[in-house]
């Protein structure tokens, strides 16, 4: 062993008290960094995923600029079905409304689709919170989002009137409440894709056409594919439709980035500190380092080794404390009443 | 010899390469010292200089053992265990080898810094007022030592120091006053 690091592991463990409080002070600061970061990309991950499980799904077919549907949707249907890598499609309508329960009445955004065609391509069906989700040709029942079920007080299994746009009405059994940890929660409800269009006078008509492939990855491919077969000019891929969440996390992670940085330059700092007063303890020790023959480099080589074996420690450390915060976290998620729960992965 | 402030010292510190002269030239067995860089002085120091502090000035975190292993480790001694566990023995120290200097009386501190001093056989052991601190019995004890180094291993020893008696045990005395040597 060098005289070099002889010396310095000596030192470290004569001055334990010391080196353990900046041990502690780098592997907290690098423990926030990991777990911080953790949240920032743990989230957008929920985020994005959840989006594309429930309201994305792979491809996007939007109606072309100037109309407000997608039009012709028989025959749009059977080319998108005559295509290789598509193994699903599920046509929705949109439309504004409202839902009256007992004196109470709400704006809401009323999603129409297909459960059996849905179901093949997000899993939006099955976020049910209470009681039972759509099933396929059920045209007298509703689903309501647990916002909407709470704003109105309405429970399962109870009667409410639903206004179409157009003026129409129809009282539905509400046969289930949905929570997506999506904006949807907001003020959805989901009704039969025939019964609706039936109601709005909308017959071979979609408001979107949601495409899953066999495989994500072909995405752009069949983006190109389905503009040109179908002759659609609005077609989007997953990836555009988290364009909004992916910005939003960027922007996280920057805010993220400075609060890391400005943790470690006070981490940098106070270790700086504590190691200056440390030396300036030592200013007799290094006296006789030089009396008894060390260099300045050696001298200097003891003091920069105690320092890289206490920074070696701490990210040890931290980095086991943000791993194992990141997974406390990753099994005890938070909880956002809009978004659902969300949770930190560890990028090691 | 001399009174505070006569520049004794001062005068060591220059030998041994820790100050540096502000005028003039400090020739060591033949050599210009004054003239060598810092690594040059430091690698001097450490192959040809022992020094003993008034203090000790051990290192604390050491043991006995390691703080006279420490300068043959720097100059990589193939065997710096073995030959520090001799000095050791040849200050008597044998028994507590594996000591902290905090569990060590003053002389036996003293004892360990003249064993460590000794570690890489250095022409010129520098003494700075070793006994100052240290009672009678063990000032003789240190002094017997120091003579018994420079009798039996011919070993140079430079000792500042108050006590007129410990200077009469010198074979050579210089005076100091103001800085100027004014006897020899």
């Amino acid at each position: 062993m060098s005289a070099v690091v002889f010396y310095a592991v000596k030192d470290v463990k004569k001055n334990r008290r010391a080196f353990i409080f900046i041990t502690i002070a780098i592997a907290l600061s690098t423990a926030n960094i990991i777990i911080l970061n953790g949240m920032v990309y743990g989230m957008t991950d929920d985020l994005v995923e959840r989006t594309i499980e429930t309201s994305a799904a792979h491809i996007s077919i939007y109606p072309n600029e100037k109309d407000k549907y997608i039009e012709g949707l028989g025959i749009k249907e059977q080319k998108l079905e005559s295509m290789e890598e598509i193994i699903a499609y599920s046509p929705r309508l949109s439309s504004g409304g409202a839902l009256s329960y007992r004196e109470k009445s709400k704006t809401i955004k009323l999603l129409a689709l297909e459960p059996s065609k849905e179901n093949r391509v997000t899993t939006l069906l099955g976020k049910i919170d209470s009681g039972e989700t759509l099933e396929a040709n059920d045209r007298s029942s509703i689903l309501v989002s647990y916002r909407v079920a709470e704003d109105l007080k309405a429970k399962v299994g109870e009667d409410a009137t639903l206004v179409f746009e157009n003026g129409n009405s129809k009282v539905y059994r509400i046969k289930g409440i949905m929570r997506s940890g999506t904006a949807m929660d907001l003020n959805t409800v989901v009704i039969n894709f025939d019964e609706a269009a039936e109601h709005l006078g909308l017959n071979n008509k979609a408001s979107i056409v949601l495409v899953r492939l066999s495989d994500i990855s072909f995405s752009g491919e069949y983006k190109n594919k389905i503009t040109r077969e179908l002759g659609v000019q609005k077609v989007k891929e997953w990836k555009q439709e988290v364009e909004s969440i992916l910005s939003t996390a960027e922007t996280f992670g920057k805010i993220s980035s400075v609060i890391n940085a400005v943790g470690l330059f006070a981490s940098a700092v106070s270790v700086g500190v504590i190691m200056y007063i440390n030396i300036l303890h030592k200013r007799r020790q290094i006296g006789v380092m030089k009396a008894i023959g060390m260099r300045d480099s050696q001298i200097l080589s003891v003091y920069i080794f105690e320092a890289a074996l206490i920074g070696i420690i701490g990210i040890i450390i931290g980095n086991a404390l943000g791993y194992a915060g990141t997974k406390y976290l990753e099994a005890h998620p938070f909880t956002d009443p809009i978004t659902g729960d969300m949770a930190p992965r560890f990028y090691p | 010899m001399g009174p505070s402030g006569s520049g004794k010292s001062t005068l060591l510190n220059m030998v041994g390469m820790l100050d540096t002269a502000t005028s003039g030239e400090i020739h060591i067995n033949g050599y210009d010292v004054t003239r060598m860089n810092s690594s040059m002085r430091a690698e001097y120091r450490l192959k040809h200089i022992g020094f003993v502090f008034q203090f000790f000035n051990l290192f604390m975190e050491l043991t006995a053992l390691e703080n006279v292993m420490f300068p043959m480790m720097l100059s990589s001694h193939p065997f710096y265990e073995e030959r520090a566990e001799e000095l050791l023995e040849m200050v008597g120290l044998k028994a507590r080898i594996n000591h902290l200097p905090s569990e060590l009386s003053g002389g036996e501190q003293q004892r360990v810094t003249i064993a460590r001093a000794l570690a890489n056989k250095p022409k010129l052991l520098l003494t700075d007022e070793p006994t100052a601190n240290l009672d009678t019995k063990t000032t003789k004890e240190i002094m017997e030592l120091f003579l018994r180094l420079n009798k039996e291993q011919r070993q140079t020893i430079i000792m500042v120091t108050h006590n007129p008696e410990l200077g009469a045990m010198a074979d050579r005395i210089i005076h100091f006053r103001d800085g100027v040597v004014v006897e020899e």
